[in-house]
């Protein structure tokens, strides 16, 4: 099993919450990828197990959702937002110098499992421009120098 | 109800409504779509299947309605009173040209190269509907595996399906089917928006028993089947309507011919509601293949100094007049016996009959190879309760439906889907309670899995906790009671392994129903013990009134079981045919009549010489190998007809080639006992001939005729036909004897030999789609079993019972529960019966790794 027992718990818990079994579709993949931080076709079959639904409706569910990341990320997931107000602000550069500093493009994962970077539709900080969401956390009013200190702290594990 | 009553009931269930200016009335729930259908409207659609609920998917079945601003599609609105509906305004038009003009927007133009191209909607309606031109110069969207690139984006998506995404408007007709219908979940629609897809579960294929059905539905050529596709244009073939050969409800098909080539390119359904829905199982539709083979028997072959060599037809005529001859003045005709297969037409069985019982004045035939040790007596409770009538039609209209001793999707893959519809559409109950979980508990409110060979307990405990709890007429209880009081249902539920809650549960729903369905299946028919468990369903139908609310019958297994039956091919016929026949015939013989069982017997006894099989391969089929091949090893002069080289056929003097159902006329009765006509499609390919040729030659070789002309022979059917053939069941309550049977001792796990669910008899290994899902023999078991014994998935298994062993590979069931081991028996490779003891009610094995 690659979720965790305390996981399994928590989905039976939810799903014992519907009336009808499908429902606890979405709930159980959310549980899922707040463990690990991704979902894929071999949690789609260990979550069809636990809930009794077919797997193909779990997948279907999950590939529709495009926040559900497929594939394992790094430990930070760096979302720059690129919507107009930071767009305006140099988001690009932001992401230019992500990509240098990291040597990844958009979208990839640094080799030590470090950071994945992408960018990402409007986070709703406008006022706060440019700004980045590392996993939960807001990091807003960015420059170059905020950004790169930023980088280092996450790099020295802080 | 009383009639005024349901007057008023229809009455306030109807609408009315202005179609097209013509008024119609429908139910309430109708929609515009199946509205405008009833009065000759067609409203064109890609999503919109009769079988399926809606949903308003591709938006080509616009229609426009007063009042609503905005076009409606008409297969997801309901008719209301009063509303006025056009289908064809400009406005309409101009909705249904927009809707082509979207949907091609990443359509690709390959109809030259799709195999759909002739037959498809989406040509169809744009050459109806849309627009002459694009407006789209940008590329098409594509999705390519990239080291496909140079495949047109073909995807095989399972043993038979092809997909191309390109394709694909997204209808999501083959999901729905899947799901809705079938109960299948190895389909389904992926991503979203732009990017979504069809496309198997990940990591799976598409390849359950009706994913041809897919292929039929698909109103664009994105799902493909290699069985058809670049054989043929469709244009260039012709159709001929027949009848499933290979299933006991007879669903009805079409059959795609090239009369030049004399050759049967495919097979789709013909739907008929009362039946068949329009939905074919894989074993229908890529069955049929085996017309085609190339292994067909060419021409006769006589076995000359130990070997088959071929002859011509007369030659083989000119033996088989030499020996039988003999036989019958030697040793007399109740020296030769026959058995012949219930999937050929009332003509050749009743021909068959015919000349056993007027030529060699014989009473030893039987139509039954495949059940062991059978009663001969004519009205044996088993053979009643198999008499009864069932519709298959009255199985949705059932608000209780109960499945005992039958796995559906083995044996009876319509009425499986009728189960499912009945659950999905008429949210009827349905309980399944069987020796072993079969598929159709998803369904199921209750799954019971009984201790295989406690089957009329787990009726007479429902009976008892009837009476118990007072569900039942108290007098019918009364008397029921002083005949099965021995034991207690506390004892009985732990005999079959069931809770006494469970009896009850069942007891409830069958006398609370309105209407009931019960269903008795092969895993009865087949037990040694299938009169006790008769009589105990007797009694449980008197109990209740099952009948006279709603139905009871084992269902006939093969294509023509029960015109078998009603032409009196049994040894032992009802006593009305028997009568009947004398009339006809001026004669009957009075020796002993014999079934296969007892046929076989006297093979060994040297009392039975000469044997004709027909379609029938007793050594795969017949639940004892080593009894029949003992038995057919002693027969001085042994015929066989069949389409293919059998393990019967290889013991012949004589081998017959026979032809196939597409190749003459024949007459089928279904297991509702509805005759229905299969017609030739395609001349008899090389030498074969039908078996009531067949039987008309051996009989003019002995000197005798069966009938002056076709005419005599149809009207002398016709006469057995008009006869009631329903038995009725024993006027009082049966006493039922409880013996407790000892287990083998080392063989702890009981078996059961039955079709794969893609299989059917011994035919259809012959084609090879159907050999692309399954090509040979496994012992499926669950995971817990497969747990215990310490194997995995494919790793192969030692099965041995106290007379045979195989080596086969395992197979895990995602469905089975408890301990139990299935077999199929349709594949030569394995010699499965040999596993078979034919006086044994459960038969038993023990299961062992093979270490490497």
């Amino acid at each position: 099993m690659i979720l965790s027992e305390k996981t399994v718990k928590k989905i039976r818990e939810k799903a014992s919450k519907y009336p009808k079994r499908k429902g606890a579709i979405l709930p159980s993949l959310t549980l899922a990828y707040k463990q690990l931080g991704y979902v894929d076709n071999e949690i789609y079959i260990e979550i069809s197990e636990v809930i009794n639904v077919p797997q193909l409706e779990i997948a279907e569910a999950a590939s529709f959702y495009t926040m559900f990341p497929k594939k394992p990320r790094g430990k930070y997931l760096l979302q720059v937002c690129n919507n107009i107000s930071c767009a305006l602000l140099g988001a690009d550069a932001m992401v230019d110098r992500l990509e240098e500093k990291l040597a990844i493009k958009r979208g990839e994962t640094t080799d030590d499992g470090l950071f994945t970077l992408i960018s990402v539709e409007c986070l709703g900080s406008c006022c706060t421009a440019p700004m980045i969401q590392i996993n939960d956390d807001f990091h807003e009013n960015l420059t170059r120098e905020k950004l790169d200190k930023l980088l280092e702290s996450l790099k020295n594990g802080k | 109800m009383s009639e005024v009553v349901k007057e008023k009931i229809t009455a306030v269930d109807t609408v009315t409504c202005t179609i097209d200016g013509q008024q119609i009335t429908v139910p309430r729930g109708t929609s515009v779509f199946d509205a405008a259908g009833q009065i000759g409207i067609v409203i064109p659609a890609f999503c919109n299947h009769a079988k399926l609920k809606p949903v308003g998917a591709c938006r080509m079945c616009y229609v426009e309605i007063e009042k609503m601003p905005k076009l409606q599609v008409s297969c997801a609105t309901m008719a209301t009173d009063g509303m006025v509906v056009s289908t064809n305004s400009q406005q309409v038009r101009e909705g249904r040209k927009a809707v082509i003009e979207f949907t091609l927007i990443n359509h690709p133009l390959d109809c030259p190269t799709c195999d759909k191209g002739g037959e498809c909607d989406l040509q169809d309606l744009t050459f109806d509907h849309g627009y002459d031109d694009s407006r789209f110069g940008f590329d098409k969207m594509r999705f390519i595996e990239e080291e496909k690139r140079d495949t047109f984006d073909d995807l095989k998506i399972g043993p038979e399906i092809v997909l191309n995404r390109n394709r694909c408007i997204l209808c999501y007709k083959c999901v729905r089917a899947n799901k809705e219908a079938f109960g299948e979940y190895d389909i389904g629609a992926f991503e979203r928006g732009d990017l979504t897809e069809i496309n198997a579960t990940p990591g799976g294929e598409v390849s359950n028993p009706f994913s041809g059905n897919l292929v039929e539905i698909c109103p664009v050529g994105a799902l493909t089947n290699s069985d058809w596709r670049y054989k043929i244009r469709v244009w260039l073939t012709k159709t001929v309507p027949s009848i499933c050969n290979f299933s006991g409800s007879g669903t009805n098909i079409t059959f795609y011919k090239e009369d030049h080539k004399n050759f049967v390119y495919r097979v789709t359904s013909r739907c008929n509601d009362a039946i068949d829905d329009g939905w074919l199982s894989d074993i229908t539709r890529y069955g049929y293949q085996i017309v085609n083979s190339e292994s067909r028997l060419k021409t006769p072959l006589i076995k000359k100094g130990g070997k088959q060599v071929k002859a011509s037809w007369d030659e083989a005529l000119a033996v088989i007049k030499k020996h039988m001859g003999q036989i019958k003045d030697q040793s007399g005709g109740v020296c030769i016996g026959g058995l012949i297969s219930p999937s050929l037409d009332n003509a050749s069985l009743y021909s068959f009959s015919k000349l056993f019982r007027t030529v060699f004045k014989s009473n030893n035939i039987d139509f039954r190879g495949d059940y062991r040790y059978l009663p001969s007596v004519t009205d044996s409770l088993f053979t009643i309760a198999a008499s009864q009538p069932f519709s298959i039609s009255d199985i949705e209209k059932s608000d209780v439906i109960i499945t005992f001793g039958t796995d559906l999707i083995r044996e009876h893959h319509n009425e499986y889907l009728k189960i499912r519809r009945a659950v999905n559409f008429y949210n009827s109950t349905v309980y399944s309670v069987n020796p072993y979980a079969v598929k159709t508990a998803d369904i199921a409110k209750s799954e019971m899995v009984y201790s295989p060979g406690t089957d009329e307990l787990v009726i007479n405990g429902i009976c008892l906790v009837a009476i118990e709890k007072k569900l039942v007429n108290s007098s019918a209880a009364a008397k029921l009671k002083s005949k099965i009081s021995k034991l207690s249902p506390g004892v009985l539920a732990k005999l079959t392994g069931l809770s006494k809650e469970q009896f009850e549960e069942l007891a409830e729903a069958i006398s609370s129903a309105k209407k009931v369905t019960f269903i008795v299946g092969e895993i009865v028919a087949r037990s040694l013990d299938r009169d006790k468990i008769c009589a105990a369903l007797s009694n449980l139908n008197k109990l209740f009134g099952v009948q006279d609310k709603g139905q009871l019958a084992v269902l006939s297994r093969y294509a023509n079981s029960k015109g078998a039956q009603k032409l009196g091919l049994s040894a032992t016929p009802y006593e009305i045919v028997k009568d009947e026949l004398k009339k006809i015939w001026g004669e009957y013989p009075d020796c002993q009549p014999r079934n296969t069982d007892a046929m076989i017997n006297l093979m060994k006894k040297e009392e039975i010489k000469g044997f004709i099989t027909v379609g029938a391969n007793p050594m795969r089929l017949y639940p004892d190998r080593s009894f029949a091949s003992e038995g057919l090893e002693h027969v001085d002069f042994l015929v066989a007809c069949d389409m293919f080289e059998t393990e019967t056929t290889e013991l012949a003097d004589v081998v017959l080639p026979l032809c196939s159902w597409a190749e003459y006329d024949g007459d089928y009765i279904n297991l509702e006992g509805k005759v229905q006509t299969g017609k030739q499609a395609i001349k008899p390919k090389y030498e074969s001939k039908a078996a009531f040729e067949i039987m008309e030659l051996i009989a003019r070789q002995l000197g005798a005729k069966l009938f002056e002309n076709e005419q005599v022979k149809n009207e002398e059917i016709e006469k057995l036909l008009k006869l009631d053939s329903v038995l009725p069941w024993p006027d009082d309550f049966l006493k039922i004897e409880y013996e407790k049977k000892s287990s083998q001792d080392g063989y702890p796990v009981p078996l059961f030999i039955c079709d794969d669910p893609h299989h059917s008899g011994h035919l259809t290994e012959k084609s090879p789609s159907l050999l692309n899902f399954s090509d040979s023999a496994y012992v499926e078991l669950s995971k817990g079993l497969a747990a215990k014994i310490g194997v995995a998935d494919g790793d192969p298994l030692r099965v041995e019972s106290p007379v045979g062993k195989i080596v086969v590979p395992a197979k895990i069931s995602p469905v089975l529960n408890s301990d139990v081991a299935i077999i199929p028996r349709n594949f030569s490779s394995t010699q499965t019966t040999s596993l078979l003891m034919r006086k044994k009610r459960v038969d038993s094995v023990k299961l062992t790794r093979v270490e490497e």
